[in-house]
């Protein structure tokens, strides 16, 4: 109890409480991942002699290119899926009682609670030939012969969607709660219209929300290892499973140490966009 | 800041050396550790084999610690000299890289009681098969009433959208695209045929599962009706109740040693080949032989009965008559150039 002494610097502090974590990271995390840098500039499996080869194969291999291509781009389908479906869920969020909240949020926590591979599992059920959509849409006389809905990307996109579900929706709740609802008020009293008010004020003041909410998404669906294979099945290639052929079916190291480097590499460049709007989205907000 | 840097680094220091010297102690009197697969694998060693060799040997301390192929090699290659590991177990493909690596002790083949009751094929002096995987065809008996015969089956027309394969990643997709080219008159060396083949397979193909247990999944789902499994597998899901059935096609079964090595400069090596001795008795492989087990025995003194002689093999004879051995050698030689072209070529 008690305030601490005067002649104390508050600041030391932080930087002394920080020392176990960043012994922690320098260890499991910065080492490793020197020791990936190091292997993937080799060009034989054995690590013996130097070069840039499996850079050079990587990059110039329109098939490897490809890979990363499609794998960028599920992430980006995903996080718009879960931007569409995740904000109303969050903006709903804010303006019911607390009971539906509760309600609300435990829904949104739920799947967090079950294990991916359970998530998945399910999602296989619910897309298989006689899986719950095949069979309402046959009892319905829709459709004459299933529908090939597993081991297409539009599968994979929707089981992602749902599996990453909560990472765009807690940072989308947290970014709203803080918007003054005065604000939808006084934008209404100055004759701007529901859709002027959300467009004009809510969205641009959640952006830092739906900037955190994204960039969490799209690194989670794109290293979604599980869903991706289970779902995807073995024929549609993305950057984890071609990691885990490279490097555990072929022992071919040097390479997948490459891949794991240009793959973080390329998604360091997402975040990094991401980010730049959000420091421009703060100067928006704040204006 | 100072002082908390200080203590801070004692701290680290006696925890590291309270890690470090148990370590080394433990080396010289740990208990053998045997890595086997994990599943099915590592259920039936635990309730077989463990009691079969502490039986023998006095109560001596095993650790089962299950784990791939891959990881097995990657940990035994971090400690070369002193490995955490005393017996690995390898599908084909990993057992000649393990062996290539110069990770494995030759089996004391004049010291075993065994080794010359094991069929040839499973005669291996880098370590024996004490277990055959096999391959055959799986259908759902429910779509499919008249059980297929040939590996060609697949490509019937009546199969349309109904056929499941997996990718190259696994032993069973590898050394089955092998068979497919053997059939259309390829061979371990050459497997063009076999990617031609798959090429007029694309019309019945339902799905190209990520690995061999997903199979599993998709006729469980009715996803698909047919595809190349596993006998193992097979049984599981038998056992499960879904309805499923495994024939070996005409053309043979194709069977996978399973091998299992003693680790090189393994400070048990006594104990690790008293454990692979007992995974040769016939006790041991006749009880794993039958259920809930079903694992295909390498001893010629075991006599066949159950599921195994009525759908693979009534005796030794029949079993060498019917299985194909595939020459893995050659296959790595060129695998990762075909996973590469399957990357590339198979698109549904």
């Amino acid at each position: 109890m008690g305030a601490a002494p005067a002649s104390r610097d508050v600041t030391s502090y932080g930087m002394g409480l920080a020392v176990p974590l960043a012994l922690f990271f320098l260890v499991f995390f910065v080492a490793p991942l020197l020791q990936l840098l190091w292997l993937s500039l080799h060009n034989d499996t054995a690590g013996l002699h130097w070069g840039l080869g499996q850079y050079l194969h990587f990059l110039t291999d329109p098939f490897s290119l490809s890979v990363l291509g499609s794998t960028l781009l599920l992430g980006a389908e995903v996080t718009a899926v879960c931007l569409v479906l995740g904000f109303p869920i969050a903006w709903l969020y804010q303006r019911v009682g607390p009971k539906l909240q509760t309600v609300i949020i435990l829904i949104v926590l739920l799947p967090l609670l079950t294990s991916v591979v359970v998530r998945t599992f399910a999602w296989i059920v619910i897309l298989g030939r006689q899986g719950i959509i095949n069979a309402t849409l046959q009892s319905l006389g829709m459709i004459d012969t299933p529908l090939k809905l597993l081991y297409t990307q539009f599968g994979v996109v929707i089981a992602l969607a749902q599996v990453q579900m909560p990472l765009m929706t807690l940072p989308l709740i947290t970014a709203l709660g803080r918007i003054d609802p005065n604000l939808d008020d006084a934008s209404c009293s100055l004759g701007a219209g529901s859709w002027r008010t959300f467009f004009r004020v809510v969205l641009p003041l959640s952006l830092p929300g739906i900037i955190a909410g994204c960039t969490l998404t799209y690194a989670a669906a794109i290293t979604a290892f599980i869903t991706q294979s289970l779902i995807g099945g073995g024929q549609m290639l993305f950057m984890p499973m071609y990691l885990y052929q490279q490097a555990s079916t072929l022992q071919n190291w040097p390479f997948a140490s490459a891949i794991s480097i240009i793959f973080l590499l390329a998604v360091l460049a997402v975040v990094s966009v991401f980010t730049t709007l959000g420091r421009l989205s703060r100067g928006y907000g704040g204006a | 800041m100072i002082m908390n840097r200080r203590s801070l680094m004692t701290t680290a220091l006696t925890l590291g050396a309270m890690k470090a010297f148990p370590g080394l102690s433990y080396a010289q009197a740990r208990p053998l550790v045997f890595a086997t697969f994990t599943g099915s694998w590592e259920e039936a060693h635990k309730a077989v084999l463990v009691p079969a060799f502490r039986k023998a040997n006095a109560d001596a301390a095993i650790v089962l610690d299950p784990m791939l192929s891959v990881d097995q090699i990657a940990k035994v290659n971090a400690a070369k000299a002193n490995p955490p590991i005393d017996v690995m177990l390898h599908d084909p493909g990993p057992a000649l890289v393990a062996i290539g690596q110069d990770l494995v002790e030759p089996y004391p083949v004049e010291k075993s009681a065994y080794y010359k009751d094991l069929i040839s094929e499973a005669q291996e002096p880098t370590g024996p098969a004490p277990f055959f995987q096999v391959v055959g065809l799986t259908y759902n008996p429910e779509a499919i009433k008249t059980p297929p015969t040939s590996w060609a089956d697949l490509w019937k027309p009546e199969f349309k959208g109904r056929v499941g394969i997996t990718n190259l990643n696994s032993t069973l997709g590898t050394g089955w695209l092998v068979e497919i080219a053997k059939m259309r008159g390829g061979s371990e060396a050459n497997v063009d045929p076999g990617f031609k083949a798959l090429e007029e397979l694309k019309p019945n193909l339902a799905a190209v599962a990520a690995n061999p247990g997903a199979l599993a999944t998709l006729f469980q789902q009715g996803q698909i009706d047919i595809s190349p499994g596993n006998f193992n597998a097979i049984q599981i899901l038998k056992a499960r109740g879904v309805p499923v059935e495994f024939v070996a096609p005409k053309e043979g079964a194709i069977a996978f040693k399973t091998t299992i090595h003693i680790v090189k400069n393994s400070p048990n090596r006594e104990l690790a080949f008293k454990l692979i001795e007992a995974a040769l008795t016939p006790e041991v492989q006749t009880t794993l032989m039958n259920p809930p087990y079903l694992i295909v025995p390498t001893n010629s003194k075991v006599t066949m009965g159950g599921e195994i002689a009525r759908v693979l093999a009534k005796d030794t004879a029949e079993l060498k008559q019917k299985f194909v051995f595939q020459d893995w050698k050659k296959i790595n030689e060129q695998r990762s150039a075909w996973i590469e072209r399957f990357n590339r070529e198979i698109k549904i």
